[in-house]
């Protein structure tokens, strides 16, 4: 019984607390609600700035926890996140920084195809991520999947981005007539 | 031989006496070390005070370091079988010869201000200090000097203007500087 408290304990501490940021981190263009925390040391204040990537602090400020929004401006942004924790005593910490890399993803449009053409590859910049929607096999559409519009998602470090693809009906001709 | 035994004494007697104060004291209630706030109440005892040459004890000076703030006297010392007076504490005091004293107690001789008490002791005194809020560790040295009446310029035939402070406390503020882990993305 006590080793499945500590094992549910454990669980509990990486589910809460176990995450650690690669620097940089990765966020999407134009998101927003993104939350970043430190350890809370009781009797602390923490003061957060925010600088570059259109990013603004919506939420939290003075407390170990906040929410930012991204802007549009993709790239790698040095020190985008920036805390100073303040103890009880009045003495503030070293800053702790955290790059950010604001991740925008591009599909480039294909198409319109007709039922009969060749499967085509997807492209996505940048490269590297995966695309899934009806018709793709393997980084690729398959217009022999049919008419319609297709809505393709090129997807990468937790962003996505979309483009439409219509397959067309082909022309319908008629037999050959011997007057 | 006895006269030679005499004068050996003598001089062994001198030299054992150059200071005018022995057996001196302290508690501090909480001992060190010692963090921003902490509230320290000292208490002092100098055992004897041997006047060579009539001179008298005059002032018990408390030299502070920079990290102390918000010094508060709680009890004087005494004055056992000494002048008429009173002892009077006192943050600054200039004596009429010139000379700066303070923060401590000093003796007003109740027929001559300019000298001390013909008390040879004990004398015991506290008060009280406060660790001052710094994030700095700062200096939290804690001494006290004796004045005699020839330090103070009422007595010229003194013959230990010189006691030198004796340490109560020699240390630093204990500061604490957060450390903050890594910043974390949900």
């Amino acid at each position: 019984m006590k080793k499945l408290l500590t094992a549910l304990c454990v669980l509990i501490g990486l589910t809460t607390y176990g995450q650690t940021t690669i620097n940089p981190d990765t966020v999407c263009v134009n998101s927003v609600g993104e939350q970043y925390f430190v350890t809370n040391t009781a009797g602390s204040t923490y003061q957060w700035t925010i600088t570059g990537g259109g990013g603004s602090l919506q939420t939290g400020q003075g407390t170990n926890s906040i929410t930012v929004d991204w802007g549009g401006a993709s790239g790698l942004f040095p020190n985008a996140v920036e805390v100073i924790e303040t103890n009880a005593s009045n003495c503030p910490g070293a800053p702790v920084l955290l790059d950010v890399f604001i991740l925008e993803l591009i599909g480039t449009t294909i198409g319109p195809f007709c039922p009969g053409d060749p499967t085509t590859p997807l492209v996505g910049t940048p490269a590297g991520g995966t695309w899934s929607g009806t018709g793709v096999v393997a980084n690729s559409f398959q217009p022999s999947v049919g008419v319609g519009n297709y809505v393709l998602t090129y997807t990468m470090a937790g962003c996505s981005t979309t483009i439409n693809v219509v397959v067309n009906n082909g022309p319908v001709t008629g037999p050959i007539q011997h007057y | 031989m006895k006269k030679l035994l005499t004068i050996i004494l003598l001089f062994f007697t001198i030299t054992t006496y150059s200071q005018c104060v022995s057996n001196q004291s302290f508690t501090l209630v909480p001992g060190g070390p010692y963090q921003p706030g902490d509230v320290v109440t000292v208490t002092y005892t100098l055992g004897n005070f041997t006047g060579i040459n009539i001179n008298w004890i005059h002032a018990f000076q408390i030299n502070l370091g920079v990290g102390w703030t918000n010094l508060t006297p709680i009890t004087a010392p005494g004055n056992p079988i000494g002048s008429t007076g009173s002892w009077v504490w006192d943050l600054q005091n200039t004596f009429p010869g010139g000379f700066n004293f303070g923060p401590g107690w000093r003796f007003e001789n109740a027929g001559n201000v300019d000298w001390g008490t013909s008390s040879t002791g004990p004398f015991t005194m506290s008060f009280q200090v406060t660790v001052n809020q710094t994030c700095t560790p700062d200096d939290l040295d804690i001494s006290m000097e004796v004045f005699d009446d020839c330090v103070t310029g009422g007595w010229s035939n003194g013959n230990c203007c010189n006691d030198p402070a004796f340490q109560i406390y020699n240390g630093t503020v204990q500061i604490v500087i957060p450390t903050t882990a890594n910043i974390n993305h949900y």
